[in-house]
């Protein structure tokens, strides 16, 4: 039944549930299509027209998609407070000054790792994606800083630098956009955020540095309150549109808010670099799903023919 | 016609659990049923029941479990739970309350 394969493939393009729910809503409404077939073949149709018949009757695959998404997309309040917790506690070291405290930078950086490992082990729910993100802003921060290298040391690092951090963020940024694209925005979304506040202070004197982040610390705690918003917001939002909405908006007024704040080393240009790089973040997934998809179904289109 | 389809789409859920509550059914099983017991009148769509079904699953008032049926093939039956049970008598006694307000006042009063 080429309508019938070709309507699961549709539908399945559409879907982005957890697998196992996906496989059994695929499942489900392939035995629906097989019954709406049957019956259409006894009413006197050929098998290819009942097909047809059937898979116009089950209306568009992206409607139905859209609709079976809706009811699993959103999330409990547990998980939105989980999801939000790496960031809440962020705002918490800079709220409480206990960025030089060892127990505490141990303590997130044991719960980052702990979280990150089970919820990878564990179907990969939607909460472990901004637990991911801080799993990778050391290779981000260790990129930032080598531009405060002497002199050639900066180009030499980053001849070694960039490979090693692109072996890193590239298999997982992939692995999350297989999952879903909005995953890889949700998991990317602090990084113009910890971009902006790294080079709004003055890294090379160490002096200033330390003032500057005591100056700083409110407001940075306070990016990472709205950005724990964002994330429970995205969420308890089921509506897909709504929910890219949400990213986009809330990232860009937390942008808005450090750009706000002045005195720092950022000129306007650079803040508008750093909302552009925050849009690329965002919806740049989108891009590379729509690639992923495509590369996957290069070498299946000739076997889908011949099982026909 | 959407005034039609708005009264529907309040109803679905209790139609769903009603049917459901007798007897487990599956997918197609509901929709055949539907169309038989209303006599035409309520033809469900595959798009709208299956997001209907699961939502209701979400919501722990129906349980689905696959079954094999005598012919060899595997169905999805749904199965009412205690907690839809529980709903659908609280929905069902809020629409006798409601259709008979609204039978009160859309028909002429006698005496």
């Amino acid at each position: 039944m080429p309508a019938k394969s070709s309507y699961t493939d549709s539908l399945k393009d559409y879907l982005r549930l957890e697998p196992t729910i996906e496989n059994d809503v695929v499942r489900e409404l392939n035995t629906h299509f097989e019954d709406k077939s049957h019956e259409l073949i006894e009413s006197g149709l050929s098998e290819e027209e009942a097909s047809n018949t059937a898979a116009k009757l089950f209306g568009s695959p992206r409607i139905v998609a859209k609709q079976m998404y809706e009811v699993y997309s959103q999330g409990s309040w547990r998980q939105a407070l989980f999801a939000a917790l790496p960031h809440l506690l962020v705002a918490a070291l800079f709220a409480l000054h206990c960025w030089q405290n060892t127990i505490w930078l141990l303590g997130i950086i044991i719960a980052v790792a702990c979280s990150v490992i089970y919820g990878w082990c564990h179907g990969k729910p939607a909460w472990l994606f901004p637990w991911l993100g801080y799993c990778l802003s050391p290779v981000i921060a260790i990129g930032i800083l080598l531009i405060y290298l002497p002199g050639s040391w900066t180009w030499l690092a980053a001849i070694a630098y960039i490979p090693l951090a692109l072996l890193v963020i590239v298999p997982v940024t992939k692995q999350t956009i297989r999952k879903d694209w909005l995953f890889a925005s949700l998991m990317l979304l602090p990084v113009p955020i910890v971009l902006g506040w790294m080079l709004a202070l003055e890294l090379e004197d160490k002096v200033m540095w330390y003032q500057q982040l005591h100056e700083l610390a409110s407001p940075i705690a306070l990016s990472f309150v709205v950005l724990a918003l964002t994330v429970a917001t995205f969420i308890r939002i089921r509506q897909r549109r709504v929910k890219v909405g949400a990213l986009l908006m809330l990232e860009i007024l937390i942008l808005l808010m450090m750009a706000l704040r002045g005195n720092s080393a950022i000129s306007f240009g650079g803040w508008l670099l750093l909302g552009l790089l925050a849009l690329i973040l965002l919806l740049g997934p989108a891009l590379l799903e729509r690639k992923i998809r495509e590369a996957d179904q290069k070498p299946l289109k000739p076997s889908n023919k011949s099982a026909h | 016609m959407n005034y039609e389809r708005e009264l529907l789409k309040g109803s679905t859920d209790s139609l769903l659990l009603c049917l459901i509550k007798n007897q487990p059914m599956y997918g197609y099983q509901i929709i055949k049923e539907i169309d038989k017991r209303s006599k035409g009148y309520f033809q469900f769509k595959e798009g709208t029941l299956y997001p209907a079904l699961h939502r209701l699953e979400r919501s722990g008032l129906i349980q689905g479990r696959w079954q094999r049926l005598p012919s060899g093939q595997e169905r999805r039956y749904y199965y009412i739970t205690p907690k839809g049970q529980k709903a659908l008598v609280e929905r069902l006694a809020i629409w006798q309350d409601f259709s008979t307000a609204v039978a009160l006042i859309i028909q002429p009063t006698t005496g």
